[in-house]
């Protein structure tokens, strides 16, 4: 045996592998570089029993052998080169007893490299305080290797590491995982094409593009015996060996690792079992829910009606300010209208992302997608399906794209093919300003505000349409799949409040950028499309108002009616007329079939399109509410929006599917638009109905 | 008359703009299939 042997010190980011390395030696340490790059090596000498002394290298902190970083791929080049000076003779690999699922992974890979691999258990002293139970012994047979339990805060376990160290040629070098098993075909002619060498190195050499002695990833390409795989059919192997690596960590555990968690007796733990009771867990989710609506009611009123004022006011100090002429109509009735339309939901959506934020950033987050996966499950989907669900309260696109962590394909697309019923964004301003109007503004048993209540039943409803969505797919798609969920809980925190702040300014600053241009170009084609008709009525709007009314209208009431006629014959009014028979029995009026058909593009559209048709030819300085509020059903009388057209026009816009850039996304996607066509279909055709069934019900 | 052609100038350009923004594809997203995993955008990282 040499008097001194190499020591690879491995771990994943966070596991105190560190405090492992200045335990096993003490101030015998050097601080550099690694040659060419700016990355910290850090070795050092452990006094060993009997004379002996070890050369310990602490490599960068490192999650798998799948580098993607500069930092991650010293590791990789290190393990895979035997003529590095480096190159070790015993490799420890230092895990957390909490997450050794995740941490067990690199275990695998490294201990697969034909190198003697020790499994150091660290945080050990948290065992009992966590409820966690460990048969060492069972472990080390299942894992081929010597296991230390070790605890780096208390200084335990160490002198049994070193004794281990000193004995590391009596550890089998036998693999966990046959790497055959990947893709057999492909490993066997990689055997052939390279007998002496180790299909697992080699196996690394192909994905990772490290060398390997003299073999590189161009060499193995350039081999006429071997024929490599395209770099797409790689990456999937590759997710396919960390599929079939859990398969055996998790068999592994199973028989080896237990959680008690009614035994755990730490805070988290405590506040765990609370947070994910089956009852009680729910009932919090839902408490901390009901209060964040009527939060976002009761704190946002004052600045949204501050802003509505506002921007009333300047549409009126632009008019008299500026020379008269249809540009200045342009800008009064058009422009400012429309703009004020989506920034007075500032206020709101600033609170709802401010809430969500502090949830996520306290951990609670993670809580409520373990809670929830229970209930999706039921349903066909899996926890993984409530990220995206809950990412589609900001917008579908993100959350049609956070569904590529989803494995199994059928999940995937009918997660896809469900988020955009959950409320985003762009429903907010349609559901606030309906709410405003047709809900009144009161108090339920003396605490709650009946209009938060109702926006905290829309969003429930885009949920449940979604879960329910999700189940009558899976009856219907017949794809086979299997899949399995895996989350990890965060320790609960103090919410950082810059991340907080960040996250609500950009959140807030995308959605008021992004609809806002879209709004503010749909604003100034439908004013134009207002302001001018094609027929002989729109010219002669006076001389038709005279001759039907004669002198009996008083000034404003004659340029009311001769905005109304100007309006009904310009080009939106005859689009709108066009349309009308279609939204007639749920109970709109042309008005808002026009701007039904202009928020297609984006939803949030709806209420700058009538802010701006019901501000054309108006000389009043009055709030876009105030606006929607004198509008009268002109077949049945009395107001437009009232209770059994308001509940239409929410139930429209809570399942029809009124946006272009997300069928795009799911055209992306699923790389077909058989999915978006049936998602535009399906979705407008529950719209429509349901939106009908309200209003017949409710008139 | 003035006002007219800068309410015209104006049509135009919203026009331009959402034709643009909703039916324009740049070459290199017109490339992009988004199937391929590896890219940095794709979600697996």
């Amino acid at each position: 045996m040499p008097k001194q042997i190499n020591v690879a010190l491995i771990g994943n980011p966070n596991t105190g592998k560190t405090s492992v390395f200045n335990h096993l030696t003490g101030l015998n340490q050097q601080v550099g570089n690694y040659p060419g790059i700016t990355v910290e090596k850090k070795e050092g000498i452990c006094k060993l029993p009997r004379g002996l002394k070890a050369h310990i290298l602490d490599l960068p902190g490192t999650y798998s052998l799948n580098a993607s970083s500069l930092d991650e791929n010293i590791v990789i080049e290190l393990l895979l080169n035997k003529n590095d000076k480096d190159y070790p003779d015993v490799a420890v690999v230092v895990s957390d007893v909490e997450n050794l699922k995740r941490n067990l992974l690199l275990f695998t890979q490294i201990k697969d490299l034909g190198i003697p691999t020790i499994l150091v258990i660290n945080m050990a002293d948290r065992m009992e305080r966590k409820g966690i139970s460990l048969d060492v012994e069972l472990m080390e047979k299942r894992l081929q290797t010597k296991i230390a339990l070790v605890s780096a805060r208390k200084k335990t376990g160490i002198e049994e590491l070193k004794e281990l160290i000193i004995n590391h040629r009596q550890i089998s070098t036998e693999p966990c995982v046959n790497a055959s098993s990947i893709a057999p075909d492909y490993f066997d002619r990689l055997r052939k094409a390279f007998p002496n060498q180790s299909l697992y190195k080699l196996w690394l050499v192909i994905t990772q593009d490290v060398n390997f002695g003299n073999l590189n990833r161009n060499s193995l390409e350039n081999t006429p015996d071997f024929q490599t795989k395209k770099k797409s059919d790689l990456k999937r192997l590759q997710q396919k060996e960390t599929i079939v690596r859990y398969q055996f960590i998790n068999g592994v555990l199973k028989e080896t690792f237990k959680k008690d968690v009614a035994a755990a007796k730490d805070l988290r733990s405590r506040l765990d079992r609370i947070l994910t009771h089956q009852v009680w867990g729910y009932v919090i989710f839902f408490g901390i829910l009901l209060l964040i609506f009527q939060a976002i009611y009761d704190w946002s009123s004052y600045p949204m009606d501050l802003i509505d004022s506002t921007f009333a006011f300047l549409g009126e100090w632009t008019k008299d300010a500026l020379p008269s002429g249809v540009f200045t109509n342009l800008i009064s009735e058009g422009i400012i209208p429309g703009l004020g339309g989506i920034v007075i939901f500032i206020p709101q959506i600033a609170f709802l992302f401010l809430f969500i934020s502090l949830l996520e950033e306290s951990g609670y987050m993670s809580r409520v997608v373990f809670l929830m996966d229970r209930v999706m499950r039921r349903f066909g989907l899996s926890g993984k399906s409530v990220v995206p669900l809950v990412s589609g309260t900001a917008c579908a696109i993100p959350a049609v794209m956070a569904t590529r962590n989803i494995e199994d394909w059928k999940e995937r697309l009918i997660t896809i093919l469900v988020v955009p019923f959950t409320t985003c964004s762009a429903r907010l301003p349609v559901y606030l300003i309906i709410i405003a109007l047709v809900i009144p503004n009161e108090r339920v048993l003396g605490i709650f505000n009946l209009q938060g209540l109702t926006l905290m039943l829309l969003y429930l409803l885009g949920f449940g349409m979604s879960v329910f969505s999700a189940w009558v797919l899976n009856k219907i798609l017949k794809i086979k799949s299997k899949t399995y969920f895996v989350i990890e809980m965060p320790d609960y925190k103090l919410p950082l409040f810059k991340n907080v702040g960040i996250n609500v300014v950009e959140k807030t600053k995308s959605f008021v950028f992004g609809a806002g241009k879209i709004i503010l170009a749909i604003s100034i084609i439908l004013w134009v499309l207002a302001s001018y008709g094609p027929t002989d009525e729109f010219d002669r709007a006076e001389e038709i108002v005279s001759e039907q009314y004669g002198e009996t209208l008083s000034s404003e009431e004659f340029e009311n009616h001769v905005a109304s006629v100007k309006l009904e014959n310009s080009y939106i009014g005859m689009m709108g007329k066009g349309i009308e028979p279609i939204v007639r029995p749920l109970g709109y009026d042309w008005k808002i079939g026009i701007a039904i058909v202009s928020s297609f593009a984006a939803r949030e559209v709806f209420v700058g399109t009538l802010a701006t048709i019901y501000s054309v030819g108006s000389d009043e300085e009055k709030t876009i509410k105030d606006r929607m509020a004198a509008e009268t059903n002109p077949i049945l009388g009395g107001p437009l929006f009232n209770f059994a057209s308001g509940i239409s026009l929410l139930l429209f816009y809570a399942f029809a599917m009124q946006c272009m850039s997300t069928l795009a996304i799911v055209k992306r996607e699923t790389n077909s638009w058989k999915w978006p066509a049936l998602q535009l279909v399906a979705m407008s055709g529950i719209a429509y109905v349901a939106a009908l069934a309200a209003f017949q019900l409710l008139k | 008359m003035i006002q007219e052609i800068l309410v015209l100038v104006t049509f135009l350009i919203a026009v331009g703009f959402l034709l643009k923004k909703f039916f324009w594809k740049s070459p290199q997203k017109a490339t992009d299939t988004g199937s391929a995993c590896g890219k940095s955008d794709c979600g697996c990282h």
